[in-house]
């Protein structure tokens, strides 16, 4: 009974000014039938020795209630609402009330401006973009802490290295220091050195302002990655392809990358020749340059930070990954020398950002000694003879394959032309030049046939 | 660098500097990110079905796409994509509210 109490209250509020509005209708005489009708109804329901007419009364004000309700629809009076208010002003509380009548209220549907309880649903949502805003904020100013960290600790030796630090190839006020690609990928172009041309240091960091990203990453872990992308010049780096990775990225490199496919597809174990960790696997197309290249300055720092080192990526064919248009490319992919280095910043285990920038500093000054000796190291003449011919191959082989291709262009240009010259000569029907064109039509195509037969007699 | 046994001569050069062109070699090789992208066509979608079909769950669920994909945008990338695509969403949301202002039902629990 409690709840019905609690129904009426509702109802008594919303009846003041509810009741204010219909000043000038005279409620009265409405009050009054729906008043006497509740009351049989209470009656009723008091007495339950009388059940037969319990079912009469209720039905018979029901269906009163129906027809009224349907006359004045526009009263916005509605049947129900009044019932509570009868029941607390005007009736005495005599004793039968105590025991608590048994009302049955018919089903309201959910008052539109009653309780805001109801939109749970939307304030979940609301909360969870608010969340996501906040998660925003806070990743985007982690990985600007991270990035500023790092640029900070290696700003100082690169201008020991390069004529130029932090450039972003704008001509007029162009600021210095990192690019920001986007709020988790920020650049350093650097340049004007002997051996390269100049060296982009790419900081790959986790999405962290993507609550989403953050949750895939859960299923899913990856690491803050720094790539260091050296661009060669044309006459400081002889002709091979290597790359030293660990197992997992080998298998996507083979996979992705236009030139690893290509030239040194198979995967040999680091481990024996170089005494390197077993999950490092190299892909060589000329061992020569392999052996000499990783030298031991090179395999001692792997061997000290394994989990810094992702992959190490010499190519003069380097051009990306794999172009995956289905069409034929006409031309040859635009390829050029690059050294690249792709370290994991160890952020994972508690480690703080100057930490994990002091863990990675060795691997990128490697890269320096990577460079110079990329530039001093000549293939012998053999291997350079080999490389040479692996090139070559290459270079045929997508000849071949376009040859077909282009072939086939011009075929459908002939045979387009051809079309297009029929038609005008059907058009314009002036018999004596249509004569003339299939005369000359049935020459082209018996010349055409004449020769095979000829060749075969010989 | 104190442990560098680098030869004494300075090996950098002010007259063979570069600068910087955003080329397809620096470009992002290993996979270019493309949440931005799939994120705006999916809210596009979901604001598109939730203004039709006046659907509430499609308008939140296009309003978080969009924030998605404000998250992982590009700093050069035009700023109209991200704006049209609030837009849009916002408006799905609050044109599905004004329609039918009863509050929402999860769709699994309407069937």
């Amino acid at each position: 009974s409690y709840n019905i109490a609690n129904a009426g209250i509702n109802h008594l509020d919303i009846e003041d000014n509810e009741f204010a509005e219909f000043e000038d209708f005279d409620v009265d005489d409405v009050v009054g039938g729906v008043a006497s009708d509740q009351k049989n109804v209470l009656h009723d329901h008091e007495e339950p020795s009388t059940p037969e007419q319990d079912k009469e009364a209720p039905i018979t004000d029901e269906d009163e209630a129906t027809v009224e309700t349907e006359d004045n629809e526009f009263e916005h009076v509605d049947e129900d609402e009044y019932e509570g208010y009868e029941k607390d002003s005007t009736s005495k509380p005599d004793l039968k009330l105590n025991e608590g009548p048994k009302i049955t209220f018919a089903q309201l549907p959910a008052h539109l401006r009653s309780n805001w309880e109801s939109y749970y649903l939307e304030l979940m949502i609301l909360a969870g973009l608010v969340l996501y805003f906040f998660n925003f904020f806070l990743g985007r100013s982690k990985n600007q802490r991270i990035a500023e960290t790092w640029y900070s600790a290696f700003k100082g030796p690169l201008l020991e290295k390069f004529a130029l630090v932090g450039d972003d190839g704008k001509l007029e006020n162009s600021q210095p220091g990192l690019m920001k690609e986007s709020e988790n990928v920020y650049l350093l172009w650097c340049s004007g050195r002997t051996g390269c041309e100049a060296v982009l240091f790419e900081l790959r960091l986790l999405k962290r302002q993507d609550l989403v990203a953050m949750v895939m990453n859960l299923f899913r872990p990856q690491q803050d990655q720094v790539h260091v992308k050296v661009f060669m010049n044309d006459s400081d780096m002889d002709t091979f392809v290597m790359c030293l990775a660990a197992k997992k990225t080998a298998n996507r490199f083979v996979r992705e990358m236009a030139d690893i496919s290509v030239y040194c597809p198979e995967k040999k174990s680091a481990v024996d020749k170089f005494g390197l960790p077993a999950n490092f696997v190299l892909m060589s197309e000329i061992g020569e340059a392999s052996s000499t290249l990783l030298d031991v300055r090179v395999c001692s720092l792997i061997n000290n930070i394994p989990e810094v080192i992702e992959s190490i990526h010499f190519s003069d064919q380097y051009s990306g990954p794999k172009q995956t248009e289905d069409t034929a490319p006409s031309k040859m992919p635009e390829v050029k020398k690059m050294l690249i280095f792709n370290f994991n910043l160890p952020l994972k285990n508690g480690k703080s950002i100057v930490e994990a920038v002091e863990i990675i500093r060795p691997a990128i000054m490697l890269t320096f000694h990577c460079i110079d000796r990329v530039k001093r190291f000549r293939l012998s003449k053999e291997f350079k003879a080999k490389a040479e011919k692996n090139r070559q191959k290459v270079e045929e082989a997508f000849l071949k394959s376009t040859h077909a291709a282009r072939a086939e262009a011009a075929a459908a240009r002939r045979e387009e032309k051809r079309r297009l010259e029929k038609e005008k000569i059907l058009q314009d029907d002036d018999p004596e030049k249509q004569r003339k064109w299939e005369e000359k039509e049935n020459k082209r195509l018996a010349k055409k046939r004449m020769p095979k037969m000829k060749a075969i007699k010989v | 660098m104190s442990g560098n046994t680098n030869n004494s001569s300075d090996s950098r050069r002010s007259d063979r500097i570069h600068r910087y062109k955003a080329s397809a070699f620096n470009q992002n090789q290993n996979g270019e990110d493309l949440t931005p992208d799939y994120m705006n066509v999916l809210g596009m979608v979901f604001s598109m079905c939730g203004l039709m079909m006046r659907l509430k769950w499609c308008a939140w669920a296009a309003l978080y796409c969009s924030c998605i994909s404000f998250a992982s945008s590009k700093i050069n990338d035009d700023t109209k994509q991200i704006l049209s695509s609030f837009m849009l969403s916002i408006s799905a949301v609050v044109m599905s509210y004004l329609q039918n202002p009863t509050p929402m039902v999860l769709p699994w629990s309407s069937v």
